[in-house]
């Protein structure tokens, strides 16, 4: 195989590979931010969103301590609802929480595996804020509205 | 330091072994932890370095690995206005630093004052100074932008002077429509070891540095555009007092000010971040004695880097950095002159270009690959290096495995 012939197939391949890491997710599939019923509110603003999610802001309005959950960092869904209801990174999300853990000012959200354990984690801890796609019917847990 | 080699290979094994059989859906040990006010985390790694000439961190021209860190650290939020927290932290770097475990923190912090814009808190305890962008985490490789921080702000030959304070620490944060402003003020006394002397007498006298004074340490950020936009100002003041020995021939009783203060820039985009950082270090040496060589002096370093995130997983990073042990006298002619040429003037500057290579192969594990390019030895520590004997031009290649739990 002569070396030019290599190189475009190596080219072809490295940017099918890239355009498929870095197409974005769709744009219309949604997020809803859950919390446990006794948190006490029904709308936040984005500003406190990012708060109460980066550990920030430890107690809610009522007096309930926050209990952050949150997906893996390369899950689709923990992407788009970092972006788009937080307006952050995922990346920056874990650099605060990084330097709050390992300087010892601060905790770590607690990690979830999937949406399931998310609803029922959600569910059944008070003063809990998660996310999920959708929240099913009877679920326990209340939508949050962020505006 | 065989045992503590020894240990962090272990600890690397099992906390590999563990993060793989995390992928599979069972809560692991390390995860059921992590409880409801109670968490313990922890990271591991292991460096080899491998430099043209010259040492650093142990390197040598055959590579070596002899730069490896292991840190486990507990927080229990007693409820929500009190946390406490620890870590201990054990780190091996040749001859500059012996592997034996440390209180690297160990605090209380009170939250006073809580709104939804807001917070108002104290600290107390043995806190990291919360200087520039990195020294807080600075020995946690997850946090770095590449396996070596920019020496020519945070010198690995000189960690502990600006590492932590026993001390107390005030902090507020406010969050406004135009942006985040966060404060930190504190005092203390600063946490000391032998490089101290290294770096700043050149040798290792008879005699020690003791803190003198209180230590002032604060910083001023503001954020903005979510969090895309960071601005900071940081600074630390502190007065060292030398003790002579009993054994002549000593230094006399002398004292030296230094101070550290440090601007930093960053701009978050998706896929690339810029960081830039600018910092001062007056020193100021009096009453060592008539045969002591320094007495006022201003160092100086800046870099500029970017960072390209390829793939979620993968990020690319470049970085150039320029340091100076004198800004008055940056082509060290001077400094090495005084000393009748006994050190090469290209000990007191460095240029450095640095390239390196990150992969998160998944959230537990991380590899890393650094090639840099020095041109002058100013960052390096004469406590492993002959300072006749450095050669101006070199190249330092590091690989780094590195864990976290």
């Amino acid at each position: 195989m002569n070396s030019v012939h290599w190189w475009r197939q190596c080219a072809t391949a490295a940017s099918v590979l890239l355009l498929a890491q870095l197409s974005a997710p769709p744009a219309l599939l949604a997020q809803e931010v859950i919390v446990h019923p006794g948190v006490g509110v029904t709308t936040i603003t984005t500003n406190e969103a990012r708060l109460y999610l980066t550990l920030r802001l430890k107690t809610w309005p009522n007096g309930v301590p926050v209990k952050v959950f949150v997906l893996p960092d390369g899950d689709p869904l923990h992407r788009r609802f970092s972006n788009t209801v937080l307006g952050l990174f995922p990346y920056q999300l874990r650099r605060v929480w990084d330097r709050q853990l390992f300087s010892g000012t601060g905790q770590a959200p607690t990690a979830v595996a999937s949406e399931a354990e998310m609803l029922w984690r959600v569910a059944s801890t008070p003063g809990a804020i998660g996310y999920v796609e959708s929240v099913p019917a009877g679920a326990s847990v209340r939508p949050l509205e962020v505006r | 330091m065989a045992l503590i080699v020894r240990l962090a290979m272990w600890l690397l094994l099992l906390l590999s072994a563990a993060a793989v059989a995390g992928e599979g859906r069972v809560p692991s040990l390390w995860e059921r932890l992590q409880g409801d006010r109670l968490q313990i985390h922890g990271f591991a790694s292991v460096t080899g370095v491998k430099t043209s000439a010259n040492r650093f961190l142990g390197s040598t021209r055959g590579g070596a690995v002899n730069f490896i860190e292991v840190a486990l650290n507990a927080s229990y939020q007693f409820n929500p206005r009190i946390l406490f927290s620890g870590q201990i932290l054990a780190r091996r770097a040749a001859s500059m630093s012996n592997g034996s475990p440390v209180l690297d923190y160990g605090l209380v912090d009170v939250t006073l004052a809580e709104t939804v814009t807001g917070r108002f808190g104290v600290r107390a305890g043995r806190l990291k100074n919360p200087l520039g962008l990195y020294n807080e985490t600075r020995d946690v490789p997850f946090t770095r932008p590449s396996i070596f921080l920019p020496q020519v702000i945070y010198f690995d030959k000189l960690r502990n002077m600006i590492l932590s304070t026993d001390g107390l620490m005030l902090y507020g944060d406010l969050a406004t429509r135009y942006g985040d402003l966060s404060l930190t003020l504190g005092g203390g006394q600063a946490v000391l070891d032998e490089n101290v002397e290294w770096v700043f007498l050149g040798a290792n006298y008879p005699g020690k540095f003791v803190p003198h004074g209180l230590t002032w340490v604060g910083n001023l950020w503001y954020s903005a555009f979510h969090e895309r936009l960071r601005l900071g100002l940081s600074g630390i003041t502190s007065t060292l007092g030398y003790r002579p020995g009993q054994s002549a021939p000593d230094l006399d009783a002398g004292q030296m000010q230094i101070s550290d203060l440090i601007l930093s820039a960053q701009y978050n985009a998706e896929h690339w971040t810029l960081t830039s950082e600018y910092s001062r270090l007056p020193l100021e040496w009096r009453g060592f004695g008539a045969y002591f060589p320094y007495r006022k002096s201003t160092g100086e370093g800046y870099y500029l880097q970017g960072t390209y995130r390829v793939l979620p997983t993968v990020d690319l990073v470049l970085r150039y950095e320029e340091g100076f042990a004198d800004r008055r006298d940056r082509n060290g002619v001077q400094a090495s002159a005084a000393l009748g040429g006994l050190i090469p003037p290209s000990d007191y500057f460095a240029k450095i270009w640095t390239f390196g290579v990150r992969w998160d192969i998944n959230p537990q594990v991380m590899l890393r690959a650094d090639y840099a390019r020095h041109q002058g030895t100013y960052t390096i520590s004469t406590r492993e290096n002959d300072p006749a004997a450095l050669a101006k031009d070199w190249d330092l290649f590091a690989l780094q495995i590195a864990v976290r739990f």
